[in-house]
This record gives structure tokens, sequence and C-alpha cells, in this order.
């Protein structure tokens, strides 16, 4: 951890406490008594103000400490978190984010959120915040300047607890010295008889003559800590007579030997402190207190990645150990291959689990836009989300966001019908918008659904129409005409509000999910609401693969996405460009021959087989050489030298260390797709 | 290489490509393989047409003699593979060169490189950095990210599937 | 043999800069998170001196250091507290439950050195 840049900690820290902060303004809202939640939020800000302010983020804690000043209010019952002030408090939040990033932004807007979170906890009572105190409170209290004395004369006895409670004379003493050259003599007089002597208590007091022209402030500051308890006097000495110093001089040498007893007392008191016998009890119990919290590790994203690849290599490796094994029939080493096998298929589990994240971290992100989005547009919602623990790779959560983001602002701005409206149709007011995850087989689904209107078909089917995704009168399922709603250019501009208009529309769902080897669903009920279900892969990293063999060169396909594999019908011509169509079931499916597609030399399997593969409910049949069977598929991305090449999504390395292309079975389709429609084109220009 | 711009000596891995002796940095070279089997990728041009497994890694093989024109006889006894790591705008790349020969690690003096010739060469003058001498040979200093980088161009311009569409 | 800080605070940022500057100036830190993590660190080893937080998460630092002076371990062992707010009344609590020092946040390293020297010596 010490290599890291404090700064990026801070702001790794930051990004945290400010998501606590928000997390707590919005169930204050909910539950504004709550006075837990408020000391979540003052000690978020707190926290953030003290670090910031030690990382050089000036502004965002000077910006802090008026929004700290502020809430405090809150804490101290003096306010109350209604609506008005969340909502300031949001923004205020908002604004140390950005302040974050970028400290000389905007401090207009600054000022003003502050004068309305000012304005917002001092409602009605009509109390005015005064300007605050300076942030950067000095380290001493400085008093008033006064004249330098020509030295100090300094008397000061400590309280009888003060070595228990680590104040350590000496230090006192030191600390004084270091000001100048002083003359200390110590007060024995209260030294109780031997006997009563209690070893850790101070019975001793000082006498010490400074004689160096320091400032007042600076004596004080020596007993900074313990001058409220204490007996303490300073004196300035004038000037520096030979009365004084004639005095003085015999003092001097009882001095030393007194400290010097000192010094064993204080090594005293450290001995007597027992060590081992409570230190082991009380550390059984602090452990078992210990792993009952939940203890994390913050691990840098890249080392997983390491890690994976490393746990890739050994599954690899493993593989050609157990073929290996197999070859050589020796039953101790076959013995040994499968425990091989076996603790590597457990640490791959471990790893990918490592990599795990439970969803609720992205959901908690949407409370904040429901609710800011329920604010902008008059319409009463609760948010309810399930599956919180539901987890899913770092990587597809992190590319969630902006799909989710999408979706949530479709469903409310389009979906939600104003509460007048649903008060119409005997709907309750407060529309309920749903965001759930859970897990099914080695799939998560994500649904996101509301209690609205529902998707008017009819508008879909026009606008379909309008922007030339649907030709008129086509025929298409219920299940693709509500898919429509993601292709690219079916949203238009007429339809754009303030808030969805950002320009990226529901496309990019679609071509997220599409990039993570998801699936969508919609289903929608006409004036019940509408659902959206987001199927993910668990994991990016390893996938189930089809191995098959094209001439002399094997090949991977996704098992999730095939359909089925049949033989290629003897008298199905294919045109010679790679591309002809196969009559399944009464469906004419488009296949692809990959010999052609990848300019195979070599002898032609007499028995060719299809592979049926599809995406989006899209068909395709990819025609191979050999069905070789199912592996476990490590993906390798290609290097930046084969970005071109977009038949391929990864490769993988089998089992005796070849290398194998993964077929990216989306883009295959999609090509296979492009030939249909060009098909259908020739067909209509050889009628015409 | 551009006009002012002067090479310094360098630590050098020497090769021979057809007929000609190249010099690697040596400093880049990770290590120097036997042929192993390769993976045709389709559609990905002769430059970068294959993958290797090095260590568990999936690594892109170049071969340089596709960027210089030559012939390119099959492997022999003499064939290795060199595993270099490329800085190419920042980013490491790691990959496979491959060599009709390995020669030795040698150093090439700056005092002895000169510039490449700007006509008169039989090869694409950009791509080579300076021409060293080691001894009575000649030594082609490739210049290995131009290379890498245009023909990696070249590669994403042509092998989408549309090309397999003629 | 250097002198052994407990350094207690919630935020991993403001703990590592104070370990930081600790072990630079030739302290050796043990680091925890919260009151109990410190608690259980305290009485486990033999410390020098603590410095705490007193605004944190679980047990908080008035509690830690009220139930650190209960232990026989903690007797001659200087608590230093941080604390953002020029609060009186905390001051006086903390101290009340056997803080030796308290020092405002923020701070800078050489201020934080200097808190050190004073209650800990070099």
């Amino acid at each position: 951890m010490s290599e890291l840049d404090p700064a990026e900690v801070f702001r790794q820290e930051a990004a945290d406490l400010i998501e606590t902060l928000e997390q707590a303004l919005l169930d204050l809202e909910k539950r504004p008594d709550d006075s837990e939640l408020v000391g979540l939020a003052f000690r978020a800000l707190h926290t953030l103000k003290g670090s910031g302010a030690m990382f050089g983020f000036t502004a965002v804690s000077e910006f802090i400490h008026e929004f700290e000043t502020a809430f405090d209010r809150v804490r101290k019952g003096e306010a109350t978190a209604d609506r008005r002030l969340i909502a300031a408090a949001l923004e205020a939040r908002d604004h140390v984010a950005q302040l974050i990033d970028d400290p000389d932004c905007d401090p207009e807007r600054g000022t003003a959120i502050l004068s309305a979170l000012k304005a917002a906890v001092c409602e009605g009572a009509g109390v005015e915040t005064g300007a605050s105190e300076h942030l950067a409170a000095p380290i001493v209290e400085t008093g008033s300047a006064q004249p330098v004395a020509a030295g100090w004369h300094v008397c000061f006895r400590l309280p009888a607890d003060a070595l228990i409670l680590g104040t350590n004379p000496l230090l006192l003493l030191d600390e004084l010295r270091s000001l100048g050259p002083c003359d200390v003599t110590a007060d024995t007089s209260a030294l109780p008889p031997i006997d009563f002597i209690e070893p850790q208590s101070c019975y001793l007091s000082w006498d010490v003559t400074l004689k160096a022209g320091v400032s007042r402030e600076a004596v004080d500051d020596v007993f900074l800590f313990v001058r409220d308890d204490m007996e303490l006097s300073i004196e300035a000495i004038a000037s520096e007579s030979p009365v004084a110093a004639a005095i003085m001089a015999p003092v001097i040498a009882e001095t030393t030997t007194v400290i010097e007893a000192a010094q064993p007392m204080a090594a005293a008191s450290e001995a007597s402190a027992p060590k081992p016998k409570a230190a082991a009890a009380s550390s059984d119990r602090a452990n078992a207190a210990k792993s009952e919290r939940n203890a994390t590790l913050r691990v840098p994203a890249e080392r997983l990645d390491e890690l994976m690849d490393r746990v890739g290599e050994l599954v690899i490796a493993q593989a050609r150990l157990s073929q290996l094994a197999e070859a050589i029939h020796d039953p101790s080493l076959v013995n040994v291959a499968e425990e091989i096998e076996r603790l590597t298929a457990s640490l791959r589990d471990t790893t990918m689990g490592t990599r795990m994240v439970p969803i609720g971290t992205l959901f908690g992100r949407f409370r904040r836009l429901v609710h800011d989005l329920s604010e902008e547009l008059g319409k009463p919602i609760s948010f309810v989300t399930e599956g919180e623990d539901t987890e899913l790779d770092k990587t597809v959560i992190e590319q969630l966001a902006d799909p989710l983001v999408h979706l949530i602002r479709n469903s409310i701005d389009h979906g939600m019908e104003p509460p007048e409206k649903r008060a119409e149709t005997g709907k309750a007011a407060t529309g309920t918008l749903r965001l759930a995850a859970s897990h099914r087989g080695a799939e998560v689904a994500i649904t996101v659904s509301d209690d609205g209107a529902g998707l008017n078909a009819e508008r879909i089917r026009r606008r379909a129409e309008e922007a030339g995704l649907l030709s008129v009168g086509q025929v298409i399922s219920e299940g693709e005409l509500n898919r429509m709603i993601f292709q690219p250019g079916f949203s238009t501009a007429s339809e754009v509000t303030a808030l969805s208009g950002r320009g990226v529309g529901m496309d990019v769902v679609k071509k997220t999910i599409d990039g993570l080897r998801g699936s969508i669903d919609v289903d929608t009920t006409p004036g019940k609401g509408t659902t959206v279900t987001l199927r993910l892969p668990l994991t990016l990293a390893i996938i189930d693969g089809l191995l098959v063999r094209v001439g002399e060169d094997r090949y991977t396909i996704p098992l999730a996405a095939v359909e089925e594999c049949l033989e290629l019908p003897t008298g199905v011509a294919a045109d010679g460009r790679g591309r002809s169509f196969l009559n399944l079931r009464g469906d004419l499916v488009p296949f692809l021959k990959l010999r052609d597609l990848f300019h195979t030399e070599g002898e032609v399997d007499p028995y060719q087989k299809v592979v049926v593969v599809s995406s989006d409910n899209t068909r395709v049949g990819l025609v191979v050489d050999q069905i070789i069977g199912n592996n476990q598929t490590v993906i390798k991305q290609l290097s930046r030298l084969h970005s071109g090449v977009k038949t391929f999504s990864g490769a993988t390395i089998l089992g005796d260390g070849t290398v194998a292309l993964i077929l990216d079975v989306m883009h295959l389709v999609a090509y296979g797709q492009k030939l249909e429609e060009r098909r259908r084109a020739e067909t209509l220009g050889r009628a015409a | 290489m551009s006009a002012g711009e002067t090479m310094t000596g360098m630590n050098a891995l020497t090769i021979r490509l057809q007929d000609e002796m190249f010099a690697l940095e040596a400093t880049h070279v990770r290590e120097i393989l036997d042929p192993v089997p390769i993976t045709r990728v389709p559609n990905a041009g002769d430059f970068v047409g294959g993958l290797i497994n090095v260590r568990g890694s999936v690594v892109p093989l170049a071969d340089l003699r596709v960027s210089f024109g030559m012939q390119r006889p099959p492997a022999d006894a003499d064939t290795r593979i060199v595993v270099m790591e490329i800085d190419l705008d920042g980013e490491p790349l790691v990959a496979g060169i491959l060599a009709d020969k390995v020669y030795d690690v040698t150093d090439i003096t700056a005092a002895s490189i000169e510039d490449a010739p700007k006509v008169g060469m039989r090869w694409p003058a950009e791509y080579v950095r300076g021409i060293g001498r080691r001894g009575e040979d000649f030594v082609i200093i490739p210049d290995m990210n131009r290379i890498i980088r245009a023909e990696g161009d070249r590669n994403s311009s042509l092998a989408s599937t549309e090309r397999t569409d003629r | 043999m250097s002198k052994t800080i407990l350094m207690v605070d919630d935020s991993a940022s403001v703990r590592q800069m104070v370990g930081m500057t600790l072990k630079q100036a030739g302290y050796s830190v043990v680091e925890a998170c919260d009151g109990q993590e410190a608690l259980q660190k305290a009485t486990a080893n033999r410390v020098d001196a603590v410095i705490t937080d007193l605004n944190m998460p679980g047990m908080d630092g008035l509690t830690f250091i009220r139930q650190y002076r209960a232990s026989p371990a903690s007797s001659g062992v200087p608590i230093v507290f941080l604390t953002t707010e020029s609060d009186e009344g905390l001051k006086a609590q903390a101290k009340q439950a056997g803080a030796t020092g308290w020092m405002v946040k923020p701070f800078k390293p050489d201020q934080l050195l200097a808190i050190m020297r004073k209650v800990a010596g070099a």
C-alpha cells in the first residue's frame, strides 16, 4: 500500500465516503429523525475534510468545512433533514465530487450551494449562520503578542497521574532545553517516605530558568497538553541580574542528580506494565470480534487480472498433464494428475470468485438518479431494489452502469404516468420502479420493471416504420417489436426530453449488452407496466466452448451461443462464395462455410457438419469439417496487431499447447444476416 | 530515419532473413524459441498471419520478410522465433519475430551506423532506421515500431470479413 | 530500538500519510482502522505512543481511550487524539478519558513529528 500515491489513495477513499454520504442523505430523506444516519453523514464529511486538507485538497476541505458546519445544526437537532435540506446537501455532495477532480471548478456555484444549504438549515429558526471560524485552526493557540523577554522562569508540578497517562516530564524538560540553555531544579519536598511511594505517581515539581529570549508562546507551547491540569507559572526575566545568576549557580549541581534519579522511575513504570498474559487473553477476544467484521482488502484490478491469467495458464498446463498421464498409463501419475485437476478447478473458481462484486454496489448509485428524476418530472416514485447480493464479474458490473441508467431513465421518463393520470386509471399516485438481480444458472438476470403505462405497440411500429427499421406491414413477433426500442435510430429527436436527451439512446443498452455476450428481453402489458430483463454471463474470463475443426485448424465456438449441431444435408448447394441457406424446420437459415470464409486448404471432410449458432434470436449455420467436443476455454485477448480481425473475439490455448481462435458469433451472425438481406434484394431484383 | 536524428550505438541480436543480416535491439528480446506450432489467423494478412503460445500467453507472430518483400521459404533447422517486447505508443506489445537464423548478440557502435540511403535500396526506406557494419557485412537495423504500426494499420483496414466477400 | 506508534484512523489516506511520516522519522508504525482493532493491537503489543482519531465507525476514539486506559498495558503510554473541530467539550472529554494530548486536523508532517517528539520523544 505504501508505494501508492497518497493523493490517489485519498481519491479512492473519497469516492467511497461520498458514496456513503449520498446513501445516508437519501435514507435520511425517508427517516429524517434517524440520528444514526445523521452521524454517518457527518462522519463521512468529517473524514473527507480532515484527509482532504492533509493531502492538499484545500478547496475540498474548505468547502466541506462549511458544509459540515451547516450540517452540524442537523446533528445538534437544531434543524430537520427535510426535503429541501437533503436536496441542497445532495448538490453539495456533487460539488465535493467535482472539487476533488478539479479544485478550481465553479467557485460561484459552491458559494450558491452553501448559501442554499445554510438557508435550509436555518429555515424557520431565523438563525443566521455567522461566518464560520477559519478552517486551518493553528496547532498552537496564539496569545496576544508580548514583548520578548530575556528569559523565563518556569515552575511546574504535574498531576500525580501524569506518568500513567503518558506525560513524560523528561520530555518536557528536553523541550524546554531545546529552546535555550536551562537551569533545572527539581523540588523533591513532596516525595513521601519510600514505603509509601507509588512508583507510577509523579511527586516532583520543577523549577526552570530558561536563559533565552524566546516568545512566551513558545514556552506555553511546551505545556500545551498538560497546562490545564497542572500547576504552572511562567514569569519573564527582565534582565539577567548577576545576583540571580549567583543564586542559581549552586543549584545546578543538585539538579543533575535529581534528573538522573527520575530516569529509572520512568523505566520502572514501563516495566511494571504487565504485558504477555493480559495481551494473550485480550488478543483472542479481539480476534474473535475481528473475524465477525467483514474484513476487505483493496487489490489493484490489474493484479486480479494477472492472477486470472496465471490460473488460466495453470488450467492449460493441467490439461496437458492430464493428457500425458492418460497416454503413459501410470496409475500413480494419473492419481497426481487427477488431484492437480481438482485443485486447479477449485483454484479457478476461487480466483473467479475474487473478481465477483455484489451488484448492490451498482444499484446504490441509481437511488440518486431516481430521486432526481422523480423531483424533476414531478412523478413520485418508490424505488425498490432486490438481490443486491447477486455477484457478477467486476468488469461486467462496471459496464452495466450506463445501460441501466438508460433503462431507468426511460422507465421514469416514458413509462411512468404523471400522478394525475395514474389517479384516473385507479393506480396509486406513487409509481414503483423495481431493480432486481438474480442468478439463473450460469447467467445473471437483471430486471428493470415499472408499473407504468407499458409500451405502446402501435407507436413503436409507427416509429420503427418511420425510421426505416421496419417495412410497412412487415410481420414480426411481439418480442421483436418491443426490442425495436433498442435499435439505433429508433429514438427520435421529438421524443428527447431534457433528461433523456444526452445524445445517446437505448441502442447503447443493446450495444453494451451484446458486447458482454448478454441478451435483452422486453415484457410489457399495456396499462400495467414494462419489464426489461438483461441476461449476462457470469464471467468474461473463462467460458465453455465447442471445439471444431476446419481443415487442419481448430476453432472454439462459445457454447452458450450454440443452438444445435447437425450434418450438412447433401445436395444443399453452396454458391461458391461461402454462403447459402439451410431449411431448418421451415425456417430459412443462412449458413457460412468456414472453409471458404477462412480460405482453408486441404481435403474436405465428406460429411460436413453445421453448428447452428444464434445471437439475438437470429440464427446462422457454421459449416465445419468436424465437431471435436466441449472444452473449458480461457479467453485471451488478441493483440493490437489483430484488432482489425473481426471474425474472432479472442484466442485460447488447447490442452496440447496450441492456440485456437474463438469465433465471434455476434459478428458472424450479423454477417450472415447481411447475406440474407442481399439474397432478398437479389431475388427482388430478378423478379422485377 | 528523419534527418538530424542520429542513431546511438546498440546492443544487437543479429538474425538472418533470407540473405540479409538484421539487427534487433537486444534489450527488447525476451527469449528465442525453436519453431513451435503456429495457428493461422484467417484474413489477418501475411505479416501477422499467425499466433503462437509463449508460456501460456497468446502472442502474434510477425514475419519481417513480408515487410521487406522477401521470399518465405518454409521453416528449416535454423529457423527460430525471437520473442520481443516492443513499445508501441507507450504500450508494450509482445510479439514473436520469425528469423531464418539467429546469429549472436553484438555491439554496433554509433560510428559504424549510417543512415539508410533514400534510393537504391531493395526495401522500403521508411522501414530501415540505419545500416550498421559488422566486419565486412552490412546489418540492416529495422524500425520495428514503424513496421508494426504500418502493417498493423494495413491489417485493420483489410481484414474485415467484407474482404472475404468478393 | 525505534519507538512503536499505534495509529488509529478509519481513513486509509490519513493512516498512510501519518505512517509514512513517522516511518521516515524512524518510528515503527502499527495501524488500526477502528477502536476495536486498536484495542487489540495496543494490548497485544507494547506500543510507545498512540495516535487516534475520535470519530470512527464501530468503536469510536473516546471509547477506545477509556477501555485502553482501563488496561494496565496503557500505563505510561501517551495517547494523542486527532480532532477536526476545536470543540473544547470534546477535548475535555478525551482528556478525561485519559488522553495525553491532541492534534488538530489538518496537520502537516512536521507538526505531527513535533507532537510525537513532545509526547514520545525522538
